[in-house]
């Protein structure tokens, strides 16, 4: 009996632990640390990358957009709560959210949205009407609400600092630019307070640091290689491929001649470099779009053929061209070093180097919506391309538009990658998005 | 060019023959054996390359040995052969070895010669690596082309397997052979080592490397690399930098060759400098030796010509001294070889000379007393032969018509004197002839003794009125110093034969000019002409050729001018006529 006794205690015990351990609580201060070392809090579009991210991150903390888009590009209501348009697209009307305030206390009404979105949008008409918000516009919309989506489509005010200030579960506290960022919670949010009473971000910390600190238990969140095993007992989130590595070609560029083009495309043979370099991250691609997003990227072959490459430069006498690549991308210097191997066999002679005006660059373009029309569209514009001829919403008018941008090896798409972040194992409530964001105000911390 | 000039000349030349022979001689002799010198060194200093480059291959060796000894190669062995297929984790581990083992060059590779990791070249694995199924088993270092992203290049290496299970690890590690290397060579003293890479088919001047890179003047080593690059064997070869030979480097060109191929030439160089001042040296020396001798030779010739040709010089003198008449000269002889002989023959000749004219002269003279003998003969003669005749008519006429003998002895005595005139006149112009006064010179216009001439002929020539006179005289002439009376004698007499000449009327042409050193007289007639013989003797004393004359006139003629030291000549042409010339010289004015 005593016996039965003592087993029924351990067992109280051990189930008290458990809801202790899964129960959220309020309060502490969550340590990040991120590789952009920003000067304003903005979303650019000249951000690289990781610029990208870690600005959308901050961003998604601070403010909220109108809508948002889930995994499967589903919009999902934000500030606006119920939306609909008219059958030619130009006109949108959105009923927002009622109650909603700034940082600043100010209501976030229609009229300071719109004036919000009609600065952003010199060519949208956007009018305010109670809690009705009506978008207009010369040309058909059909993506809007994957724009309105978008980061860098934010409802964020400006306050004398030039800091933002959103309708986010976080307001600014401190920032020193470049260096430290302290958030701290909004007692008003209209999704609710977050658990957290702030966080701390640790800017311009390089991964290696960050892997360091949280090796150390410094930091709680970081940026991740996707292909890292998690330190010190940190999980690693992977996110669907939201990027894309590719070779593009400026407007200066000595490869002008297609059939150039053309034998670099199919002298690169992706998949040691993906398996070697990439460590298994990432998935080799020769389309702009993910296949996660459109199903149909495996009808871009990826397949190098070095014969084809031969063949196809022909008696092209082309000098040597130079291949750049982003200082700031560890492994960048790697893959172009090894695109300019595979290059060679072709016949081509390609010099990796960050001297000089470049004739190919190994960029890194962030494919920033669910949505594959905006997508396609965003990454075009990253890359320099022309606007996708995009004549409808199926994926045979989505494939001829992406054919069209790759007709002529404009541009040679070759990894999609994920990103991901680690955190330590103090952190609580966190499920980050498969499209990357962070997603921090349900997250909470464990008592130390 | 004289006998002496020439022996000097000849003996000059056979001793610079000589001493250019020799010299010739001695250069090519000490060029051979600088060149045999200078290769042997070239030869050392390949040897010590040799040597040391086999002590760089034993380095490499030792260091691709502990880097395929070390845990993490011997931990990718056991996982390979435990067949681990994810070889991303490997890539930078080459890298980390090379840093480890201070080699420029280190690839980890597999059983199937695939690189797993590339420490010169991280982007390069899952490549494969050409020179492991020949390098395997091989002991030392061998040489090897490498592939760089921005090149090729030349590298020492060594291959050594690490082998944990069935799977070979194969770690092949190097050193890039590079002016880098040039550089920790313990090369000797006063040599210079150069590297060309031969990694293109064709000459590449960047490609030749010294201790600072790409080599200066590379070009100038084509033709040496090529001749490697042909025939796979060690050459040499000198480089000429400049003009000055001082400035020259020999090079031996040393073929560096792979398993398969020729992968480099290494040149080993010396400077030609000491060689080149060496020779200077003895260039200068045999030029001063040369030139010496040659001052000496002179010497010497100078010497003995002069000895050889004084009695040549003696001979020739006593020759010239023979020649104006002087049969007195005498040769001394001073040796008895055929110089020796010479003046015997030329003394005995002198000796023969003399007695040869003293004979010429007394037949001349006996000659001359005859024809004087014979003149007088005949011009006494002529006068004797009517004294003859009429003092026998006077002796007729008195012993057989005394009637007629006043009248006879009239008639005959005039004929007496008028003969013993005639022969008075013979007499006196014998004697005027003996005794020819010595010319009393002052100033004197040969114009005017040739007017005065022709105007004491006019009458004459009037008479005959079949001469026609022309007088051509230059009025530029210059005053002579010369008696104007002899002159006008010698001219009477000229111009009087030249009347004589023309019996049946002519013309009588006088004409003066002046040259640079004289003056001209030119007395002409037209009259028959005279033969050469006739010419020749002309101006003999009592020959003449005409019926009246004693053969004195032009001889007196002759004698005037030659007093005035002038001469006269004749020229005629039978049927034509004949021109006596008289040159009086200026400087008597």
């Amino acid at each position: 009996m005593r016996r039965i006794g003592y087993l029924l205690l351990a067992a109280a015990s051990l189930l008290s632990v458990a809801v202790a351990a899964t129960r959220p609580r309020y309060g502490g201060t969550l340590r990040v640390a991120m590789q952009a070392s920003p000067t304003t809090l903005a979303v650019s579009a000249s951000d690289s990358p990781v610029e990208y991210w870690d600005s959308a991150r901050i961003m998604a903390l601070v403010a909220d957009n109108l809508v948002t888009l889930d995994a499967a590009a589903r919009p999902q209501p934000a500030l606006a709560i119920a939306w609909q348009n008219d059958t030619s697209a130009r006109r949108w009307q959105f009923t927002l959210r009622h109650g909603v305030k700034f940082h600043d206390g100010s209501p976030a009404s229609a009229s300071a949205i719109a004036k919000i979105l009609g600065d952003l949008h010199s060519d949208w008409v956007v009018r305010a009407s109670g809690d009705t918000l009506t978008i207009e516009s010369d040309s058909a919309m059909p993506s809007l609400l994957a724009e309105l989506a978008l980061p860098r489509n934010a409802i964020v005010k400006r306050n004398a600092n030039n800091l933002p200030v959103g309708t986010g579960p976080f307001r600014v506290a401190e920032f020193q630019p470049g260096r430290i960022l302290k958030l701290a919670a909004n007692e008003e949010c209209w999704s609710g307070r977050p658990f957290l009473d702030g966080i701390d971000i640790d800017l311009g910390r390089s991964p290696r640091d960050q892997a360091i600190a949280m090796e150390l238990g410094k930091t709680d969140l970081i940026e991740a290689s996707p292909s890292s095993s998690g330190n010190n007992g940190a999980r690693t989130a992977v996110s669907l491929p939201l990027e894309l590595m590719a070779l593009t070609f400026p407007s200066n560029t000595r490869a002008k001649d297609s059939r150039v083009r053309e034998a670099l495309a199919l002298a690169i043979n992706r998949k040691p470099i993906q398996t070697v370099l990439l460590r298994g991250a990432g998935e080799p691609t020769a389309s702009i779009l993910p296949n996660w997003m459109t199903g149909y990227s495996a009808a871009f072959s990826t397949q190098p053929n070095v014969q084809r490459a031969r063949v196809a430069l022909g008696d092209s006498r082309q000098a040597p061209l130079t291949l750049s690549y982003d200082p700031r991308d560890p492994q960048a210097q790697l893959i172009a070093d090894r695109i300019a191997l595979n290059a060679r066999e072709a016949g081509l002679t390609l010099q990796v180097s960050l001297a000089g005006a470049p004739d190919i660059t190994l960029v890194r373009v962030v494919l920033p919506s669910a949505d594959p029309a905006t997508c396609l569209r965003e990454a075009g514009r990253e890359l320099n391309l022309p606007a996708p001829p995009i004549r409808g919403n199926s994926v045979d008018d989505l494939y001829a538009a992406e054919g069209a941008l790759l007709d002529g090896h404009a541009v040679i798409p070759l990894f999609h990658l994920p990103v991901a972040s680690a955190v330590s194992t103090r952190v609580h409530g966190w499920e980050p998005s498969r499209t990357g964001e962070w997603n921090l105000s349900d997250v909470w911390l464990e008592a130390r | 060019m004289s006998f002496r000039q020439k022996l000097l000349l000849l003996f000059s030349l056979t001793v610079f023959v000589c001493v250019a022979v020799i010299s010739a001689s001695v250069w090519s002799t000490m060029r051979r054996s600088f060149e045999a010198a200078n290769t042997e060194s070239a030869n050392t200093v390949a040897a010590q390359f040799r040597s040391e480059f086999q002590r760089r291959g034993d380095e490499v060796v030792r260091k691709v040995e502990a880097a395929a000894a070390t845990d993490l190669v011997q931990r990718i062995a056991l996982e390979i052969n435990r067949g681990g297929s994810d070889s991303s984790g490997y890539v930078t581990e080459a890298r980390t070895l090379a840093d480890q083992q201070h080699l420029d060059f280190l690839e980890l590779v597999d059983g199937q010669g695939t690189i797993l990791s590339s420490a010169q070249w991280q982007a390069k694995f899952g490549y494969p690596e050409p020179a492991i199924p020949s390098a395997i088993g091989t002991a030392g270092g061998f040489l090897k082309r490498e592939e760089l992203p921005n090149g090729s290049t030349l590298g020492l290496f060594a291959v050594r397997a690490a082998r944990v299970g069935e799977q070979p690890l194969y770690v092949i590690g190097g050193e890039r052979l590079d002016q880098g290397f040039l550089s920790s060579l313990d090369i000797p003293a006063g040599t210079r080592v150069l590297l060309y890479q031969n990694l293109e088919d064709k000459w590449n001047p960047k490609s030749l490397l010294d201790l600072n890179g790409p080599a200066a003047g590379a070009d100038k080593f084509s033709s040496l690399v090529e001749e490697v690059r042909r025939s796979g064997q060690d050459s040499s070869g000198v480089i000429r930098w400049s003009a000055d030979p001082a400035d020259a480097e020999s090079f031996h060109a040393i073929p560096l060759k792979g398993p398969q191929q020729l992968l480099g030439v290494l040149l080993v160089g010396s400077s030609r400098r000491a060689l080149s001042e060496l020779q200077r040296k003895v260039v200068s020396t045999a030029l001063l030796v040369g030139g010496g001798g040659i001052l000496v030779a002179i010497a010497a010739s100078l010497w003995f010509t002069a000895r050889v040709t004084r009695p040549v010089k003696s001979l020739a003198e006593a020759a010239r001294r023979v020649a104006v008449g002087d049969l007195a000269a005498k040769v001394d002889v001073e040796s008895r070889d055929e110089l020796g002989e010479l003046a015997t023959a030329f003394n005995q000749m002198t000796v023969d000379l003399v007695q040869q004219k003293d004979r010429a002269v007394q037949a001349e003279r006996v000659a001359a007393w005859r024809e004087l003998a014979r003149r007088l003969a005949h011009e006494l003669k002529n006068p004797l032969f009517p004294l003859q005749v009429t003092v026998e008519n006077l002796v007729r006429a008195r012993e057989k018509a005394p009637e007629m003998f006043d009248e006879v002895f009239r008639e005959g005595t005039s004929t007496l004197i008028a003969e013993i005139s005639n022969l008075k006149t013979i007499i006196g112009r014998f004697s005027e002839f003996a005794r020819m006064p010595q010319p009393q010179r002052r100033p004197v216009q040969l114009n005017e003794v040739a007017k005065s001439v022709l105007q004491v002929f006019q009458a004459q020539l009037q008479h005959k009125g079949n001469i026609t006179v022309k007088s051509d005289l230059d009025p530029a002439l210059p005053e002579i110093s010369a008696d104007p009376e002899l002159l006008h004698r010698a001219l009477s007499n000229l111009v009087l034969n030249a009347i004589d000449a023309m019996p049946d009327g002519g013309e009588l042409a006088i004409r003066t000019q002046a040259t640079d050193d004289a003056v001209q007289i030119h007395v002409s007639d037209t009259g028959a002409g005279l033969t050469p013989e006739e010419c020749s003797r002309l101006f003999t004393p009592y020959y003449t050729t005409k019926k009246h004359g004693t053969g004195l006139g032009l001889a007196i003629t002759q004698s005037v001018v030659s007093d005035h030291g002038g001469k006269i000549s004749v020229e005629s042409t039978k049927e034509k006529g004949t021109t006596f010339k008289i040159e009086l010289p200026r400087e008597h004015c």
